[in-house]
C-alpha cells in the first residue's frame, strides 16, 4: 500500500521549488493557516445591450458592496434607501447631524470642525479584515491608526481600592508580577506534569521572570513598567509601589485586563481620516445616479421571471422588477413587509434577535485627558457606560469629541432612559474616572442601535454564532442565506457568523453574488482555487 | 414658522408601473437625481426647524415597527393597525400620548410607542386615524396552541362587553377583538394581567380591563380564550 505524504512533508515539497506564494495558498487550503486571500468575486462583465436589473434594498456597507461591485460587471442596479444617508450602521455623527432615534430625535450640536465626529456604529478597522481595508484603498478612503489599549488609560471598579481609579500600566504590570511570582514558586517546587531537563527549565523560569520583571528570589517588588513615583530621566527613578494582588482580585477586570490587545482587536486597528462613514461615502461617489433616499419599501414578491418590488416616496407608490434583489434590509423589519417569500424563509427572518447595542458621546470643553498623558485608546468602568474612548483625532486641539458609553452586549439600561436620564447617568458614572467630567462635558449625544429608526436594532444575534450553533439556529441560518426563489438574496452581517463587523457585510455581498453567478447556466464555479 | 409635510397616502390607486430601465432614464433625463440624493445634513438643517416628533411620524416612523401599512409586525412586537376602529385608534393615541400606557419602562415596545407619540398634536392624531383607518384589512395570524371549546366557556365575561361575536362595543370603550392577531391578544392579555396596562390610576376603562381578566386563571386560559376568539373571525 502505498504511504499517504503528510501534509508537512508535501509542503517541503512545493517550498523546495521556491514557490513561496504558491506553499502559502496551499497552506490555507489545508486549513494549516487562516485563509487571507481577498474574497471578491469575479464577475463577467454583463452584455451591454442586456443587462441583467438588480434591485438593492438598504444602503449599508453590504448593500454598497453588492451595488458597487455589480455596477462595475455592467449591470443594471438601483439601490432604494429609507433614510436620507447611506451607511445604515456605518454611521459618523457631526454638528447639524439627525440622529433618528424612534421618539427621541436628535440634532448633533458639535461646533463644527473636521475633527469634531462621532463614529456611532464601527470605529475600528482591524488590518486582518482584508476586504473592507482593499476597498478603502480603490474607493481612496484615507484611513489613520486607531488606539484600543493604551496603558496610560484606567481601571476603574467601586468593589477595589475604594473606587480609586488605576491607570492600566499599574493595573497589568502589578496581575503580572504577581503572577510570575506564582509560576515561579511553581516551577520550583519541581510540581510540573511535563518532563523538562534542566536546560528547558531555565530557558522557562527566564520567560516567567520577563514575563513579571521579578526581583532576585523571584519575588515581584514592583517594576518601573508600572511608572515611576519621581525621577527616571535627570535623577534615579523610583518605581510606584506594586498593587495590592488581592484588591486585583476583586475585580473582573483581572480577568480581560492581560487579553486587551488579542482576538479582533490585536492587529493594528484604523480608522478613516474624519469619520467611518467616508467609507460608505466613498462606495456613494461610485453609485451617484444609483441611490434612491427616503424610500419606504411596502412590498417585496417573487415571481417568474425575477423581483417585484414595491415602494413608495414622496406620497407616489412605485412598481419595480428587476431579475435579482440583494436585500440587506434588518432581517426582522423585512418579515414586517409584504412578501409571498416560502414560510420557512419568513421563520428564519424572524429568528435572529434584535441587537441592542448602545453609545454615546460628548463633545468636551479641552482635551483633558491629554493633560493626563492620554492620547486615544480606552479606559474601562466597571457601570453601565462600560467604557470611555479618547479621540486620536484631533490631538493638541482645543476641544475634542469623546465616545461617553458603549454597551456593546445589551444596552437596554441606557436604551430605557429618557435624553436628560441618559447623559446625567453618562456624567455620574464618567466622574468615576475623571473627578471634573461635569465641568468639562457639554453637547451629549445618545445613540439606541435599538431603537434607531429603519433599522430598530444593531447586530443580529444568532445564537452560539460564536462558539457553534445549535441545530435549529444553523438550519434557520442556512434558509435565510439561501436565495428565496433563486432570486432573492439577504445580505448584511445578519447573515453571517460573525455580525457586528462591517468585513462581515462585505463578505455576505461577495457570497450572495457568487451564488447568483453559479446558478447561471454554465456559470457553475469548478472546485479549487484558480492558479492564475 | 411650522410645517407640516403631508402624510404618506396609500392610495392604492396611484400605484406607478414602471420598470428599472425606464425610471433610470426618467431621473436622468429629468435630472431629478439631486433631488433625491440631497446631503443628510442638509435635510438635518430643515428639520432641526420643524416639530421633530411629528417630523418623524411624516418619515414613516409608524411603518418601521407597524409594518408598510399597518399589517403588523410581532418580531418588533408592533401590532396590526390597519382595521381598527377610528374611536379605539384615537383613545389609543391619546392614551400613549398622556403616558396611560408606556410609561413603564420595562415592556420596551409600548415605551417605544409612548416617546414617538409623547408630543403628536390633536390635527396629527385626526390625520393619523384617517390615514390608518383607510386601509385594508389584513387577515390575522392565527394561534395553534389554545383550545377554543374551552376558550367560549371562558369567553362570556368577555362577551358583556366586547360582544358575542367579539365586534366590540364603542358605548362601553370594548374595541372588537376577532380580527387581531392572536399573538398580540394573548400578549395584551398578558400586560393587562401584570397591570402593565390598565395600571395607570386615570385609566378607568383600562383598570376596568385589568380587573375583568383576573377571570383567566393561567397561562392555558389565556391562550383558550385567545384561540376561541380566533375562531369568530
Amino acid at each position: 500500500m502505498k504511504k499517504l505524504i503528510s501534509r508537512r512533508e508535501m509542503l517541503t515539497l512545493l517550498a523546495a521549488t521556491g514557490a513561496s506564494g504558491l506553499v502559502l495558498r496551499a497552506s490555507a487550503a489545508l486549513n494549516l493557516v487562516p485563509d487571507t486571500q481577498l474574497a471578491r468575486p469575479r464577475i463577467p462583465q454583463a452584455d451591454p445591450n442586456n443587462p441583467p436589473t438588480i434591485v438593492v434594498l438598504g444602503a449599508g456597507i453590504a448593500g454598497l458592496t453588492a451595488a458597487y461591485e455589480l455596477t462595475k460587471a455592467g449591470y443594471n442596479c438601483v439601490l432604494l434607501e429609507a433614510s436620507s444617508r447611506v451607511g445604515g450602521r456605518c454611521m459618523t455623527v457631526r454638528s447639524g447631524d439627525l440622529i433618528d432615534e424612534v421618539g427621541n430625535p436628535q440634532i448633533c450640536q458639535f461646533d463644527d470642525a473636521p475633527h469634531m465626529y462621532f463614529n456611532a456604529g464601527p470605529a475600528r478597522i482591524p488590518s486582518s479584515h482584508r476586504n473592507l481595508m482593499n476597498y478603502c484603498k480603490e474607493l481612496g478612503v484615507d484611513l489613520e491608526v486607531f488606539i484600543n489599549e493604551n496603558k496610560e488609560c484606567y481601571y476603574q471598579d467601586d468593589a477595589m481600592f475604594g473606587g480609586k481609579p488605576v491607570k492600566n500600566t499599574e493595573f497589568t504590570t502589578s496581575a503580572r508580577g504577581f503572577m510570575a511570582e506564582i509560576m515561579a514558586k511553581s516551577l520550583e517546587k519541581d510540581q510540573l506534569d511535563m518532563p523538562l531537563d534542566q536546560w528547558e527549565l531555565e530557558t522557562l523560569m527566564g520567560v516567567v521572570r520577563s514575563f513579571g520583571d521579578l526581583s532576585e528570589g523571584d519575588m515581584f517588588k514592583g517594576s518601573t513598567r508600572g511608572g515611576y513615583t519621581h525621577g527616571g530621566y535627570l535623577d534615579h527613578g523610583e518605581a510606584k509601589e506594586p498593587l495590592a494582588f488581592r484588591e486585583l482580585l476583586k475585580s473582573g477586570f483581572l480577568r480581560n485586563a492581560l487579553s486587551a490587545s488579542e482576538g479582533e482587536t490585536g492587529p493594528i486597528l484604523f480608522q478613516p481620516v474624519g469619520g467611518m462613514d467616508n467609507i460608505a461615502k466613498g462606495f456613494a461617489r461610485k453609485l451617484e445616479n444609483r441611490i434612491f433616499y427616503n424610500v419606504l419599501v411596502s412590498s417585496v414578491k417573487l415571481n417568474n421571471s425575477g423581483v417585484e418590488v414595491i415602494y413608495e416616496h414622496g406620497g407616489v407608490k412605485y412598481k419595480l422588477d428587476a431579475d435579482y434583489c440583494f436585500n440587506c434590509i434588518p432581517s426582522h423589519l423585512m418579515a414586517g413587509i409584504d412578501n409571498n417569500f416560502p414560510s420557512e424563509y419568513v421563520a428564519a427572518m424572524r429568528y435572529p434577535q434584535r441587537g441592542e447595542a448602545y453609545k454615546s458621546a460628548f463633545q468636551t470643553k479641552e482635551r483633558f485627558w491629554e493633560n493626563d498623558d492620554i492620547y486615544g485608546g480606552i479606559s474601562w468602568v466597571n457601570a453601565p457606560i462600560r467604557q470611555i474612548w479618547y479621540p486620536i483625532n484631533g490631538i493638541h486641539k482645543e476641544k475634542g469629541v469623546i465616545l461617553s458609553a458603549y454597551d456593546f452586549g445589551g444596552g437596554m439600561a441606557f436604551t430605557k432612559l429618557s435624553q436628560e436620564q441618559r447623559i446625567e447617568a453618562a456624567i455620574q458614572q464618567g466622574e468615576k474616572l475623571h473627578p471634573d467630567y461635569r465641568q468639562q462635558v457639554e453637547k451629549g449625544i445618545t445613540i439606541a442601535w435599538h431603537r434607531m429608526n429603519h433599522m430598530l436594532g444593531c447586530a443580529a444575534r444568532w445564537p452560539g454564532s460564536r462558539g457553534g450553533a445549535n441545530a435549529q439556529a444553523e438550519e434557520m441560518f442556512q434558509t435565510l442565506r439561501r436565495p428565496a426563489g433563486g432570486r432573492h438574496y439577504m445580505i448584511g452581517d445578519q447573515v453571517t457568523k460573525h455580525s457586528a463587523w462591517q468585513e462581515s457585510a462585505i463578505l455576505s455581498a461577495h457570497w450572495a453574488i457568487k451564488d447568483m453567478l453559479s446558478r447561471q447556466p454554465g456559470n457553475a464555479s469548478m472546485p479549487g482555487t484558480p492558479l492564475s | 414658522m411650522q410645517v407640516c409635510p403631508e402624510l404618506p397616502s396609500p392610495d392604492f390607486s396611484r400605484i406607478t408601473v414602471i420598470d428599472m430601465k425606464t425610471l433610470i432614464k426618467t431621473l436622468l433625463l429629468a435630472g431629478g437625481i439631486g433631488v433625491l440624493t440631497q446631503p443628510a445634513t442638509l435635510l438635518a438643517q430643515q428639520f432641526s426647524q420643524l416639530d421633530t416628533t411629528f417630523q418623524s411620524i411624516g418619515n414613516q416612523v409608524c411603518a418601521t415597527c407597524h409594518g408598510a401599512y399597518g399589517q403588523g409586525n410581532p418580531v418588533v412586537g408592533g401590532p396590526s393597525l390597519a382595521g381598527l376602529e377610528p374611536w379605539y385608534l384615537r383613545s389609543q393615541l391619546e392614551k400613549f400620548r398622556a403616558g396611560w400606557r408606556g410609561a413603564q419602562r420595562d415592556y420596551i415596545p409600548a415605551y417605544e410607542m409612548q416617546a414617538t407619540v409623547s408630543n403628536i398634536s390633536n390635527a396629527e392624531i385626526d390625520r393619523l386615524v384617517s390615514e390608518v383607518t383607510s386601509w385594508p384589512e389584513p387577515d390575522p395570524e392565527a394561534y395553534s396552541e389554545g383550545n377554543a371549546a374551552h376558550g367560549q366557556q371562558l369567553y362570556t365575561t368577555c362577551a358583556t362587553c366586547h360582544g358575542m361575536s367579539a365586534e366590540g362595543n364603542e358605548a362601553l370603550k370594548a374595541p372588537a377583538l376577532a380580527d387581531r392577531d392572536s399573538w398580540y391578544l394573548y400578549r395584551q392579555l398578558n400586560l393587562f394581567k401584570s397591570g402593565f396596562r390598565g395600571g395607570h390610576p386615570d385609566d378607568v376603562t383600562g383598570a376596568q380591563m385589568r380587573a375583568s381578566v383576573q377571570v383567566l386563571e393561567d397561562d392555558q386560559a389565556v391562550k383558550d380564550v385567545v384561540a376561541y376568539i380566533n375562531s369568530l373571525n
